[in-house]
């Protein structure tokens, strides 16, 4: 299988404080990746980096995806090559309908890759479809990006937005905070039917609850910006089940 | 009833509305390289409605006077504006707005974008006399600041002398949001086209105010057009 993003030796600071110290990551195309992990132990923050936020300063090693140097890349050009960020916090944007908000991200992203812009009609019908995804209903396209939107609805709008640009790889930044289980079983479901042997996915979530709905291939346990353990999804259990001490203890 | 338009006024215009009349105007201001001061003078009688939509979208330096006396109870005036000054242009508006007598309601809605080296400047006054109980009287000043030398002077202010009033006034002076930039580039929106976009949805809420549908898209057209020019 190929490699689709390879994270070597990553460092990264926020002003002088360095968040990630090192992390290492391989990721085939058809995987699924969770990354686990206590409070800020760099969950947010790598996901952050491989979005391209420029608020961290990458100190140190190399990010490749797709044989590029994904760290040169603008977020922009990330978008287009096919990475997608689900943010942990949605950005609520007033004045932006959902419908422009996707019109703008799609005709973008088709012209980038070389498609044929799409009729109205044509993305009418793309928006039903994923919007059907997720289980929004016809009101949700005219309401301001996640304005006046429940924790639920701004998760559910990640995972619709993920559906309409279908990328490459989707990390998923903690999607499940908030939620509750009809919540996470759409966003799951939405997940899953996009799963295919030619894209990956990263799931950074807090809780094994998530990974009873997306089944992971590999775990990795974060901790103070290193990954500490990596293992099949039996690991996400023995989480749930002893918290994150004998894997910290273990470590150290 | 179709709001008129009034394109590129210039000195001193007097607007009377009789008890019971309403009116709706569109000023669109888009002489390139005028100088010059319009002045409105306005007095609504009693149930009196006028709506009025400023669009100063190209002028060198351009001052918008505008005094409103709401004179019979039940008057209503909506006054808002967009303005647009780049390069080196001014662009302000100086508003007083007179309540004169019980019952009467005013809002406000004034939103600049200022651009290089461009000056907004707003001025407004809300006076409510001591009879004029039951007012309400809403006045607000939102500026977005495009570049470093930009500038925007605001200066809301209120002067009620009645004990029975609901009276508000704010002013922003404010940058395009960061968090919105990302999270649009995030989605493949190139920064340019996020940053029209977040100036488009600041727009939409004064555009919004022009009734007329036709009117309205066209108008809008023309924001975007000199919005997208700008990049």
């Amino acid at each position: 299988m190929n490699t689709l993003l390879k994270i070597e030796n990553l460092h990264a600071s926020v002003g002088e404080k360095e968040i990630l110290r090192g992390i290492d990551l391989e990721i085939k195309a058809g995987e699924v990746h969770a990354i686990m992990g206590p409070n800020g132990s760099g969950k947010s923050t790598l996901s952050a980096v491989l979005a391209g936020r420029d608020s961290f300063t990458v100190t140190e090693g190399s990010v490749t995806y797709d044989g590029r140097d994904l760290l040169s890349l603008s977020p922009e050009e990330r978008s287009w090559a096919g990475i997608f960020l689900g943010f942990q916090y949605p950005v609520e944007i007033p004045g932006v309908s959902n419908v422009s908000f996707m019109k703008a991200a799609v005709a973008e992203q088709r012209k980038q890759r070389g498609q044929e812009p799409l009729s109205s009609a044509q993305f009418l019908k793309l928006m039903r479809e994923k919007m059907a995804y997720v289980e929004m209903d016809g009101s949700f396209s005219s309401r301001g990006v996640n304005v006046g939107f429940s924790g639920g609805e701004k998760k559910r709008n990640e995972i619709f937005q993920m559906a309409m640009l279908e990328p490459r790889l989707a990390i998923l930044d903690e999607t499940d905070s908030g939620l509750d289980v009809d919540a996470l079983r759409i966003v799951a479901t939405g997940v899953n039917k996009m799963k295919r042997p030619d894209n990956a996915f990263i799931v950074i979530t807090h809780y094994q609850r998530l990974l009873d709905y997306i089944v992971p291939d590999v775990i990795h346990v974060l901790y103070k910006g290193r990954i500490i353990k990596t293992a099949g999804k039996e690991l996400a259990l023995q989480i749930e089940e002893k918290g994150y001490d004998w894997l910290i203890q273990e470590s150290e | 009833m179709d709001p008129q338009l009034i394109t590129n006024p210039t000195g001193r215009m007097q607007l009377a509305l009789e008890a019971g009349a309403s009116a709706e105007y569109v000023v669109l201001q888009d002489a390139a390289g005028h100088e010059g001061e319009a002045e409105f003078e306005i007095s609504l009688a009693e149930g009196a409605s006028l709506k009025m939509v400023f669009l100063s979208l190209d002028a060198a330096v351009l001052r918008n006077r505008i005094h409103v006396s709401l004179s019979g109870r039940h008057a209503e005036c909506d006054l808002s504006g967009l303005y647009l000054p780049r390069g080196t242009q001014e662009m302000g508006f100086d508003i007083r707005m007179d309540h004169l007598v019980p019952e009467c309601r005013s809002t406000q809605l004034f939103k600049s974008i200022v651009d290089e080296k461009a000056v907004a400047r707003f001025f407004g006054l809300i006076k409510v006399v001591p009879d004029a109980q039951k007012t309400e009287a809403y006045q607000a000043n939102h500026n977005l600041l495009l570049s470093e030398e930009a500038r925007a002077y605001t200066k809301p202010q209120l002067e009620i002398y009645a004990d029975d009033v609901k009276c508000s006034h704010g002013a922003t002076v404010g940058r395009l949001n960061e968090d919105e930039l990302f999270y649009m580039r995030s989605r493949g929106i190139s920064l340019p086209e996020a940053r029209l976009l977040q100036q488009m949805a600041f727009t939409g809420e004064v555009l919004e105010k022009i009734s007329a549908l036709p009117l309205r898209e066209k108008m809008l057209e023309q924001v975007d057009n000199l919005l997208r020019s700008r990049r």
